[in-house]
């Protein structure tokens, strides 16, 4: 037993050492195509060296794209956490709300299921055109493409709930409203995450895309100004900050979930 | 009242889905503290059975009456223990446990009194604080039958409860049934395929026939306790109610 | 003894474990009256209120433009040759994507040391958003096509590897005991046992990525072209035209719905022995 034991974490070990040496090589081969063996232009594929000398520059250097790192990070999440978190306060009471109402089941879905149709990035064209090139605009963008992620997941978390379960709460005499609170909710939690982690990655791709189309700061912005600048570079650093921030949000995303689902396997 | 007053009175229960005729009129009783068995072929609306009898459906005609009342979930002390496991995987044990006593709004202090009794009847302290997900498929069964008989429930209804375990665990949780239902004096309707469980437990039989579902025959159960399953009394019961399935 | 003929007031009971189900033909049904009041009520703003149609319009003038556009060219072709483009565009990227994405996630998902290899680089690349490829794109593959498939495809890798990651690990021990009880060898043990049961996860990704795809095409049509759906919405966008944005997003959306049923019944096809297929 022990020694089953002793091998798996000498396995666990090894491939921690191998994902290591795999990640070396890959910087390894990147470096010798571009400084040592020059295949590459600058232009298309910087060095990594370069690469990390320019992230670390641009948390001072505002050129050329007029602000620092962080003050496009910032400028990113301010927009995308106003849209995300209104997107999440309509769609998760809404979708529990159709699930739960006949009524609404029967009509307002149907109109529903014609819009989640559309395209995520359909919206931007959309809001910019009603609203104008602006931070309510980019707001609205992530509120609807949120929005329509999280109403789903959590109008189907609802409808899954097993009716068994319902049965139960009902013989002991519960009431509509302890059905809904008691044992629809807490089973639809998990679905209910499952829409915000999904909500969370597009509204997040959302920013990106509305900066990129209109903007004057923000990571989207950052790397849509530098392509026409020809700064590979800092196309880079930005590319990999809005995965890093991505999956910062994601990260704090877990936590909640993991707070408040509850039993799972 | 007496020992052979009727707990449970249904009459001329009929239930259609639409066009689909599931239940056609059925009227039995059911005496304070019996131990009724239905058995019946597969598919032949069981669980719309005790759903109708709960109100949970509601019923094309006829009448369900507890103590000569119509039967109202949120009045009537019933419960319901289903052959899925319906513990409430985002609950703990003890939460389990808790969760009825908490719907018909007991004060705090009697919730935890109450759940402690019946998780020590049912021999679940130790798991309290799990998560129905660590559990095996017995204890978790378990857990369902504590959640139910902490409310001390005036009608206890069964479906196919033991379905999906092993014989051995059936065995051992029908015994540890029959003692809880002993010690409670709690009516029981208890519906199984098993036919064996069925004059294991029961104190009488309704046998049902093929959609639309209706009583085929009653047969009484009346031999001693704990019974022998080898004994020709019982074969002679079993195989009486098998005769009586075989028909269709 | 009590009346029966107490008849209780019926509570509305919550719609999930209502009784009476919905039958098929009533929700058609009710789709369709509910699509009708939307419409009517949209038409009824656009004459009604004053500036509504200026900023949004009506489903005549959506409708009107459709049919024009059919015959008469936005740009340099008409809608259905412009659809065209889209469709190539994503077919061909999602199917690049689809096959690299599935092998690269089996593999990863099967073999703990293509695992520990891959996923360094994978992990840093997953969370980038497939509209953020947009620049790095341009300048490797250029404006044309090229950038496009690149994109569609990476945005279709990345779900398609994730899947097919998931599928292979959910593969049971259990199965997997029997088969090696059985003498399988690691290929038959692949071949046999781990993939079969990852096929309805890789569809899942399969059918997530085309969805996918027809959201990204916008991100790759924004790569300087004359051409396709996404451009026409871009092109309203440009010029201030929500009519066009407003055709070019029904025609996505529909196309979008029809490759969705088409990829669901090639589905059913390939994997019928599984809950998926129902």
């Amino acid at each position: 037993m022990k020694l089953s034991k002793m091998k798996k974490k000498n396995n666990k070990v090894k491939y921690i050492l191998i994902s290591i040496i795999s990640f070396t090589v890959f910087l390894i081969i990147w470096y010798m195509v571009t400084d040592v063996f020059k295949l590459v232009k600058p232009i298309s594929l910087p060095s990594p060296v370069k690469v990390l000398e320019s992230f670390i520059n641009k948390f001072t250097v505002k050129r050329p794209d007029g602000s620092t790192l962080q003050a496009h990070v910032l400028s990113s999440l301010r927009i995308v956490l106003t849209g995300y978190i209104a997107g999440s306060i309509v769609g998760v009471p809404l979708g529990i709300f159709m699930a739960w109402n006949r009524k609404a089941d029967m009509f307002i879905r149907p109109v529903f299921d014609w819009f989640r149709s559309v395209p995520g990035m359909g919206w931007i064209p959309v809001m910019i055109l009603i609203f104008g090139i602006n931070i309510a605009s980019k707001a609205a963008i992530v509120f609807a493409i949120s929005f329509v992620a999280i109403l789903i997941n959590s109008y189907s978390g609802i409808k899954n709930t097993n009716p068994v379960h319902m049965w139960v709460a009902q013989t002991f005499g519960a009431s509509n409203k302890q059905l809904l609170f008691r044992v629809a909710i807490p089973s639809a939690l998990p679905h209910i995450f499952t829409g915000l982690r999904q909500g969370l990655n597009q509204a997040w791709a959302s920013v990106v895309a509305a900066e990129m189309i209109g903007s004057n700061r923000g990571l989207g912005y950052m790397i849509q100004m530098n392509r026409e600048n020809s700064r590979a570079d800092l196309i880079i650093v930005g590319m990999l900050s809005i995965g890093l921030v991505g999956t910062i949000l994601s990260f704090v995303l877990q936590k909640f979930e993991d707070k408040y689902v509850r039993g799972r396997h | 009242m007496g020992q052979d007053s009727i707990k449970l009175e249904v009459k001329n229960m009929t239930k259609k889905f639409g066009d689909l005729h599931v239940l056609d009129d059925i009227t039995f009783n059911v005496k304070k503290g019996e131990f009724l068995c239905i058995v019946g072929p597969t598919g032949c609306g069981k669980t719309t059975f005790l759903n109708c009898l709960t109100h949970i459906y509601e019923t094309t005609e006829g009448s369900i009456l507890l103590d000569g009342e119509e039967v109202d979930l949120e009045k009537h002390n019933i419960a319901y223990i289903l052959q899925e496991y319906s513990a409430y995987p985002w609950l703990t044990v003890q939460e389990n446990i808790q969760f009825g006593l908490e719907i018909k709004g007991y004060p705090k202090d009697e919730i935890i009194k109450k759940a402690e009794a019946t998780m020590k009847l049912v021999g679940l302290e130790r798991f309290k604080d799990y998560y129905p997900n660590k559990l095996s498929t017995s204890m978790l069964q378990r857990v369902v039958i504590a959640r139910t008989f902490a409310t001390d429930p005036e009608l206890l209804l069964m479906d196919e409860p033991y379905g999906q375990l092993d014989i051995e665990l059936r065995f051992r949780l029908e015994d540890e049934l029959i003692r809880i239902w002993q010690e409670t004096d709690t009516t029981v309707i208890f519906i199984t395929h098993n036919i064996e469980e069925a004059v294991y437990l029961a104190e009488r039989i309704l046998v049902l026939t093929n959609k639309p579902t209706t009583i085929k025959e009653e047969v009484l159960c009346d031999l001693p306790r704990p019974r022998d399953v080898t004994s020709p009394e019982f074969i002679k019961i079993r195989d009486k109610v098998t005769e009586l399935i075989k028909w269709w | 003894m009590a009346t029966s003929n107490n008849i209780k007031k019926k509570k509305t009971k919550p719609a999930i474990i209502s009784e009476d189900q919905i039958t098929k033909k009533q929700s058609t049904l009710y789709a369709f009256i509910s699509f009708a009041v939307v419409v009517v009520l949209w038409q009824l703003a656009v004459l009604f209120l004053p500036n509504f149609g200026n900023i949004f319009p009506g489903p005549y003038d959506v409708v009107a433009l459709m049919i024009k556009i059919v015959k008469e060219p936005v740009g340099r072709l008409t809608l259905f040759a412009h659809l065209g483009w889209t469709l190539k565009r994503i077919f061909i990227g999602y199917i690049i994507g689809a096959v690299i994405g599935v092998i690269t996630g089996l593999a990863m998902g099967t073999s703990k040391l293509a695992n520990a290899i891959i996923s360094p680089v994978f992990e840093i690349l997953r969370p980038i958003p497939a509209i953020a490829w947009v620049p790095m794109a341009i300048l490797w593959f250029g404006l044309g096509e090229a950038s496009k498939y690149f994109i569609i495809g990476f945005s279709t890798f990345v779900i398609c590897a994730l899947n097919s990651i998931a599928g292979a690990r959910a593969t049971s021990e259990k199965l997997k005991g029997a088969a090696r009880m059985l003498g399988a060898s690691e290929r038959q043990l692949f071949s046999k046992i781990i993939l079969p049961s990852s096929v309805p996860q890789i569809f899942a990704g399969l059918q997530i990525s085309l969805s996918a795809s027809c959201s990204t095409i916008l991100a790759a049509e924004m790569v300087r072209s004359e051409e396709g759906a996404g451009w026409l919405i871009l092109r309203g966008m440009n010029t201030g035209n929500m009519t066009l944005v407003l055709v070019g997003l029904i025609v996505i959306s529909v196309t979008g719905l029809i490759l969705a049923t088409v990829m669901r019944a090639i589905e059913r096809k390939a994997i019928s022995w599984s809950f998926r297929g129902k």
